[in-house]
């Protein structure tokens, strides 16, 4: 399970101011459920999920996955969490074989184990046929597999996907729908990131939106259609941040009367 | 750190190189196949120059002057000469020419003469053209078979008297080279063998380094390696050890791929191998010592690597260190440069010169010590260097810069930017180096106050006027308690005694060089112009222009990074402008000092206050510590015994004191 607290990240801009790419974000994702990160690029997806992963450090909040500390405890964090994202590169001159053995001892899972699910893996994903193959030679969709072998190897009990069908073809990224799918029901945590409207819809128990780094909305679509009366999903988005907007110049004219 | 990871990430580290072309190819397959294939091209090249050479016809033009019996009987004698065709002429002036033109190889003149008692004599010469190979090579033949027949007649004329030949020899004069084979094998390979074993080092090093880390970013990977259970000590660690390890296997197949040249070679020529043995116990030696030498670049271009966004950004980083490094590992060609305490302590410098000693067979233990203590103090500092990049966010994702250098941005705080000042820095050092000095040259007092005038302060004073920057601001014009200058009189005196010992415990490790110091005598006492006017000078003009420039404009840029930063790298760079590696340490104290006074008090009178005081002590010590008879028993020859250090210090703390509550309100301003 997730707590997200209060999550906040500036970067230092090239002239020298702060951008907040992750603004005063708090949500959290149960075990056995799946969360949609939603919001449009730059929106701050990858970011939050960074920190979750304890690659990036907050710079204000904090967050906890299983009960551990992003900050305090980063090692025990990574241990039970597998991260799967649409680009991140795996080591081309191994075979997938020795991709996954090599991740699985960084997890401290013993070889008899990772053979046992490298093999159950493979029969799952169909991909006896490459497992001695150089990762240079796979294709994208082959490569996306070994990917999620490599994030699932030590079998944590939490999962973050962000973005991990950009780029597919459709038969590919339903491999990988139903991998998320199969997570959830072996009780897993899953929280995964999108700026499709329509895949957030399939996919999601839950809905985060995000926009410039702050929480939009939160809730199910049918919250969602309730609460807009609106039923296109783009349009209830669209909606949430003009919404957002006119609180915020309302509440800039509240502190600056003079202005107008 | 759990090592059973440390070895996972090695051994993938190593699994992984291994599989890639690029160091296979540069870290194996060229030290193999490189120097047989030098040694071979080369040698071959070399003999079947020497063949042709031998089967080539040469011509030689021969002047005869003499026309007598003994001319002709060596005429006779000279046209058995393999491979040499002789030629009549008379006058020696067409033949000269043709020998410039290289149209022939040689020309024989034979004149007669008469020695001392009566006997003639033949004198012959030989012409030849030193710049073409076939006639020095003619040259060389003639020369032989002149002289054997010179024997010949030598003997003829002694059966002529009776005289039994023994009797010539007088004296026979032998020579043996004593130095055993080792050593001149040593003192040659002493000389070009650090040079070479460096720069293959930095070179291996510096291509696994960058595909580690830099080229991780480049292939995406960094992020899933970084999400996974490893920690990051233990992946630089994993990444460290893979770089030393391949760089150590590069270093010994380049050793052992060199011996094997060698010994090609040297028996393709000839000489009995068993005479020429490289020594072997001191190779074991050199390798043992490269290893700190090995893990010192390891950890310098594992920063770099981590530093960098991908592999060309990171080999482009790395280019100033090879080239450091290269320049440093050539002192092993200076004769004159032995190793010291000092240069015992300076990488690569002190690593050439202990191999070049430990091939000539005569090095000090105390020495050997000192290089790897000194470099493994230096190691440990740069892993961690390597460790807190690695651990550094921000380094670890850089985003892509704006890679253009722009010199003037739109945006007036950018000369205040780091890499705008440091550029500004650089440009001024450059003009400074080939303008100031050329000026310096013809007239130092005028070339002095040119250089401080219009390469220091103008350029200064325009960058601030075109960026129209508030000037009074910037440079910290601003009204201070005179109080200040007071403190300052007061404490410059301690700090001039502390800078002299400073400077002194520098001499003992770096001695200064007597015909240094007497060049600074010079440009600090020129007798001829006063000392007013040398004070001026010397003092006033640079204690306001060097001002302006360090503590009024530069130290800006680096005001983001705190207070100490801003100061220590402003005096750095004060340092570095004096292009002077010996007056490098010192003037770094006292840019310190400078930048202290400026950020405790926010003003820049007080630094130009206390830089002019500085250097005007520094001119006036010189002629008032012979003139006060007191103050020689204090000092001999310039030096200041080391207990007056104890009051300076006394004396400085409590003056900082005061000084630092009056300026209590400034602490931090920036
Ligand atoms: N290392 C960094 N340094 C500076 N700014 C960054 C860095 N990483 C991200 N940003 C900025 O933070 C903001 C949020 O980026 P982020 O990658 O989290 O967005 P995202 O929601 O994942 O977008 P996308 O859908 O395009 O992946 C962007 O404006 C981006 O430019
Ligand atoms: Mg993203």
């Amino acid at each position: 399970m997730i707590e997200v607290k209060h999550l906040t990240k500036s970067f230092e801009q090239k002239n020298g101011e702060p951008l907040l790419a992750v603004n005063d974000l708090s949500f959290t994702a149960d075990k056995g459920e799946i969360v949609v990160l939603l919001g449009v690029n730059g929106a701050g997806k990858t970011t939050t999920m960074r920190m979750l992963s304890t690659v990036l450090k907050p710079s204000n909040g904090t967050a906890t996955v299983e009960g551990y500390d992003i900050i305090g405890e980063p090692q025990k964090v990574r241990a039970n969490l597998g991260f799967l994202s649409g680009d991140t590169g795996l080591y081309n001159r191994l075979t997938t074989r020795e991709l996954i053995t090599f991740f699985g001892k960084l997890y401290d899972v013993d070889d008899e184990t990772i053979k046992k699910r490298i093999q159950e893996m493979a029969d799952f994903l169909d991909m006896n046929d490459f497992l001695d193959k150089k990762i240079d030679l796979l294709s994208t969709g082959m490569k996306q597999k070994v990917s999620i072998v490599r994030s699932i190897i030590h079998d944590p009990p939490v999962m973050i996907f962000d973005e991990p069908t950009a780029g597919l073809d459709i038969l590919t990224a339903r491999n990988i729908v139903s991998f998320i799918h199969k997570c959830k029901d072996d009780g897993k945590c899953v929280l995964f990131s999108t700026h499709i409207m329509r895949e957030a819809e399939k996919i999601a128990d839950r809905i985060i939106m995000i926009h410039e780094g702050k929480l939009l909305a939160e809730g199910t679509w049918e919250d969602f259609r309730m609460q807009t009366n609106l039923q296109d999903l783009d349009d209830i988005f669209v909606n949430f941040v003009n919404q957002t907007k006119e609180r915020e110049q309302n509440y800039e004219f509240q502190e600056n009367p003079d202005d107008l | 750190m759990n090592f059973k990871k440390i070895l996972t990430i090695y051994r993938k580290e190593l699994l992984d190189l291994f599989r890639d072309r690029r160091t296979v190819i540069s870290s194996f397959v060229l030290p193999i196949v490189l120097y047989p294939l030098l040694m071979i091209v080369f040698s071959s090249l070399v003999s079947r120059q020497e063949a042709k050479l031998e089967n080539q016809q040469q011509v030689a033009y021969l002047i005869d002057e003499i026309h007598n019996e003994n001319s002709e009987r060596i005429i006779r004698e000279l046209k058995t000469t393999k491979n040499l065709q002789l030629v009549a002429a008379d006058s020696i002036s067409i033949p000269e020419k043709l020998l410039k033109e290289n149209t022939i190889q040689a020309i024989i003149t034979l004149r007669d003469s008469v020695g001392k008692s009566g006997y003639p004599t033949v004198l012959s010469k030989i012409y030849y053209n030193k710049a073409d190979e076939k006639s020095s090579f003619a040259d060389k033949k003639i020369f032989k078979q002149l002289q054997k027949i010179k024997d010949i007649l030598v003997q003829e004329r002694l059966q002529e008297l009776k005289i039994d030949e023994e009797l010539l020899k007088t004296i026979d004069i032998g020579e043996e080279n004593v130095a055993p084979p080792e050593k001149m094998m040593g003192f040659a390979l002493g000389k070009f063998l650090p040079y070479l074993l460096i720069i293959l080092t930095i070179g291996g090093a510096g291509v696994i380094a960058s595909d580690l880390v830099a080229g991780e970013k480049e292939r995406g990977t960094l992020e899933t390696i970084l999400v996974s259970a490893a920690r990051r000590n233990e992946l630089v660690i994993g990444k460290y050890l893979t770089i030393i390890t391949i760089s150590l296997i590069t270093v010994i197949l380049n050793l052992f791929s060199m011996y094997l040249s060698f010994h090609y070679i040297m028996s393709q020529a000839n000489i009995q191998f068993s005479d020429f043995r490289l020594p072997l116990a001191n190779f074991a030696l050199i390798f043992f010592l490269m290893i700190p030498l090995v893990t010192f670049f390891s950890a310098i271009f594992l920063s770099i690597s981590t530093y960098s966004r991908n592999i060309k950004e990171a080999q482009s980083y790395q280019m100033p260190v090879l080239f450091g490094g290269i320049m440093l590992s050539m002192v092993s060609f200076l004769p004159a440069f032995e190793l010291n305490f000092g240069f015992a302590l300076i990488p690569v410098v002190n690593f050439s010169l202990l191999m070049r000693d430990i091939m000539l067979g005569d090095f000090q233990i105390l020495y050997l010590a000192e290089v790897v203590v000194s470099m493994i103090i230096l190691d440990i500092i740069a892993i961690f260097v390597s460790i807190k990049l690695f651990n550094n966010e921000s380094v670890l994702f850089r985003t892509a810069e704006d890679k253009s250098l722009k010199f003037w941005g739109k945006n007036k705080k950018n000369v205040f930017s780091q890499q705008f000042v440091i550029m500004f820095f650089v440009f001024v050092l450059l003009i400074l180096f080939y303008v100031g000095g050329s000026w310096q040259n013809i007239n130092l007092m005028k070339g002095l106050v040119k250089t401080e005038i219009l390469i220091i302060l103008l350029p200064t004073i325009a960058v601030l006027k075109i960026s129209k920057s508030d000037v009074k601001r910037v440079l910290r014009i601003h009204y201070t308690s005179p109080l200040n200058f007071l403190l300052v009189l007061l404490m410059a005196l301690p700090v001039f005694v502390l800078a002299v010992l400073s400077m002194q415990v520098i001499n003992l490790i770096y001695p200064i060089p007597e015909s240094y110091i007497e060049a600074i005598n010079k440009l600090v006492q020129s007798e001829n112009i006063g000392i007013w006017k040398n004070i001026l000078i010397v003092a006033v003009l640079p204690g306001i222009c060097e001002e302006v420039m360090f503590r009024g404009y530069i130290i800006n840029g680096f005001g983001k990074l705190g207070f100490w930063k801003a100061i220590i790298i402003t005096a750095f760079l004060f340092g570095l402008l004096h292009l002077d590696p010996f007056r490098m340490i010192p003037v770094t104290f006292l840019g310190i000092w400078l930048g202290y006074l400026l950020l405790k008090t926010n003003s820049i009178f007080v630094p130009i206050f206390a830089h002019i005081l500085n250097n005007s002590i520094a001119i006036a010590s010189g002629k008032i510590i012979d003139k006060i008879p007191i103050l020689n028993n204090f000092v001999s020859d310039g030096n200041f015994p080391f207990w007056t250090g104890i009051p300076a210090i006394v004396l400085l703390v409590i003056f900082l004191h005061i000084f630092n509550k009056i300026n209590q309100s400034n602490e931090g301003v920036v």
